[in-house]
């Protein structure tokens, strides 16, 4: 059974890591008085995606219904999130590289194009569903279900056998 | 009560039989008593005997007759009776008899009384031990009543456990203690709902402040560009910014509101026009807009400094003529939100479903089952 006190923690920590992606996303492009300031926002982000990835993974791992055997269980639950998680990882790293790739040698340079200004809207728009699907999940992680064994469980383990 | 009178009843035949035999019957009857009285209470009350005689005699008389009366009202008194055995009860029978005598004989026989007093001696103690040896389970009486509740009916003294462990976990059990991971989601749920409702209304009258100021800024019909490019290139970027985190809360605490995750829910609250829904479908619309003018809002930004190349001479009201009307749209889009929002600020569906989380709520579980969280 998940302990109160170890949730609470994990919950904090991924609220926290939320939060400076947010952060982040929002005022990144004021924060760009050396390139390298960027570099390391965008590293730390990325990195506090991917870590926000694996605590996720982690506490679904935790599960008692994934210690089972019903990992198509969790994966049904929880496939937006995995799915907007990798999409949004993917859309950030590319467009940070592409930007510090443009402002590398002059930060205050206009690097606007279409492209950019295309992959930036679909980042910070997956941005928003990521973050309105992870604070989700990790409320939903709380779910008492997960981590005993029940009668809904049990059901669900019949109907996976069939 | 009934007994007591009977038995004294039986003490004034007694009594007046005594007075008819005599005298020196009554001396026995005394020497008996008193020492039937010494061999009864000594193992009793050894302690209590000893410092009685010294006590002046008119005292023992007035505590004598205050214990009498006590004696006869306390029912506890009947049920000891019973106890005693036979030689015991001579004893009561003759202290009784002795009582009444006292108060009838003491005008004639003024030389007896003397010899009443001594036996009264014993008398007067007699009640006090007898009172200490009731009022000795008074003492303890919580334990006994326990003991026999437990020993009697096993089933009810249960369910008084059950009920004392419910009332201590009531009154002294910590609340944190009883937390599970639910109560925690919920709580951090209710704090970012805090943060969305003010985030709302943040979001609004920042949007219509901005819009009022560019508006301003750029005079009637839009004949003072260079001027609000002037004024407000400061202020373009992290406008934009604020705008984005404002709107990033609002979209995902509306999201939250409508619980979109469960899409039959939140497709049901489209087409009915439920006002959380409609509140983040125009969140959602106003986030795209807003980021799709970011880099008409990074050109304002770089004014001063890029003024030949992102601004040639003319072509400020062809950059800045739709930066403003989306900035507008944006601005009547998320106040328009807020004003749905307001309107029924109760509603969050994503709520209802965590308070759902429970594991006897299995019939919630197919339902649950079918989300793509």
């Amino acid at each position: 059974m998940l302990q109160t006190g170890n949730y609470s923690l994990v919950l904090l920590i991924q609220l926290v890591l939320l939060t400076y992606d947010l952060f982040v996303n929002s005022f990144s492009e004021l924060l760009r008085g050396a390139p390298v300031i960027q570099l390391v926002l965008f590293i730390i982000q990325d990195i506090a995606i991917l870590f926000s990835v694996i605590i996720i993974l982690l506490m679904m791992f935790n599960t008692y219904v994934f210690q089972v055997g019903l990992v198509s269980l969790l994966l049904e639950r929880f496939r937006a999130l995995l799915a907007f998680s990798a999409l949004y990882l993917t859309l950030s790293i590319c467009l940070h590289c592409w930007v510090l790739n443009l402002r590398w040698l002059d930060s205050n340079r206009f690097i606007w194009t279409d492209g950019l200004q295309a992959l930036f809207v679909f980042q910070r728009t997956a941005a928003v569903l990521y973050y309105y699907l992870y604070k989700r999940t990790a409320e939903f992680m709380g779910d008492p279900r997960l981590y005993e064994d029940s009668l809904w469980l049990r059901d669900a383990f019949a109907r996976t056998r069939q | 009560m009934p007994t007591v009178k009977s038995k004294k009843k039986k003490v004034k035949k007694e009594v007046i039989a005594a007075e008819e035999q005599g005298e020196g019957m009554e001396v026995e009857m005394e020497n008996r008593t008193n020492r039937s009285n010494s061999d009864s209470k000594d193992p009793l009350t050894p302690d209590l005997q000893d410092p009685a005689p010294h006590k002046k005699k008119k005292k023992k008389k007035t505590s004598t007759i205050v214990q009498e009366t006590e004696h006869a009202d306390i029912p506890n008194g009947n049920s000891a009776e019973p106890i005693i055995d036979g030689e015991e009860m001579t004893v009561a029978v003759t202290r009784k008899t002795k009582k009444k005598r006292k108060s009838k004989l003491a005008e004639h026989h003024s030389s007896d009384l003397r010899a009443e007093d001594d036996s009264i001696i014993y008398e007067t103690q007699s009640p006090i031990p007898q009172h200490a040896l009731f009022s000795a389970p008074h003492g303890h009486s919580q334990p006994v009543g326990k003991v026999f509740v437990e020993r009697s009916r096993r089933f009810h003294t249960d369910r008084v456990e059950q009920l004392r462990h419910s009332e201590l976990a009531d009154d002294y059990m910590d609340p944190r203690q009883i937390w599970t991971t639910r109560d925690v989601a919920l709580k951090v749920h209710h704090g970012f709902r805090v943060i969305g409702l003010f985030s709302h209304g943040f979001l609004a009258g920042y949007a219509v402040w901005n819009i009022t100021v560019v508006y301003v800024l750029a005079g009637e019909e839009m004949r003072t560009l260079p001027n609000l490019l002037q004024q407000y290139h400061p202020l373009a970027y992290p406008a934009q910014s604020l705008l984005y985190l404002l709107l990033a809360i609002s979209t995902v605490s509306a999201f939250d509101r409508v619980n979109l995750a469960k899409t039959s829910m939140a497709l049901r609250g489209f087409l009915t026009l439920d006002p959380v829904a409609v509140a983040s479908f125009l969140y959602f619309i106003a986030l795209i807009l807003s980021l799709s003018q970011q880099m008409t809002s990074d050109r304002i930004n770089l004014y001063p400094t890029a003024n030949q190349t992102l601004w040639p001479p003319g072509t400020e009201h062809q950059v800045l003529r739709p930066w403003i009307v989306v900035n507008l749209v944006v601005a009547l889009l998320v106040g328009v939100a807020w004003a749905v929002v307001s309107t029924r600020p109760d509603i969050d569906y994503t709520e209802e479903f965590l308070m759902t989380m429970e594991v006897e709520g299995y019939p919630r579980g197919d339902e649950n089952l079918d989300i793509p969280a």
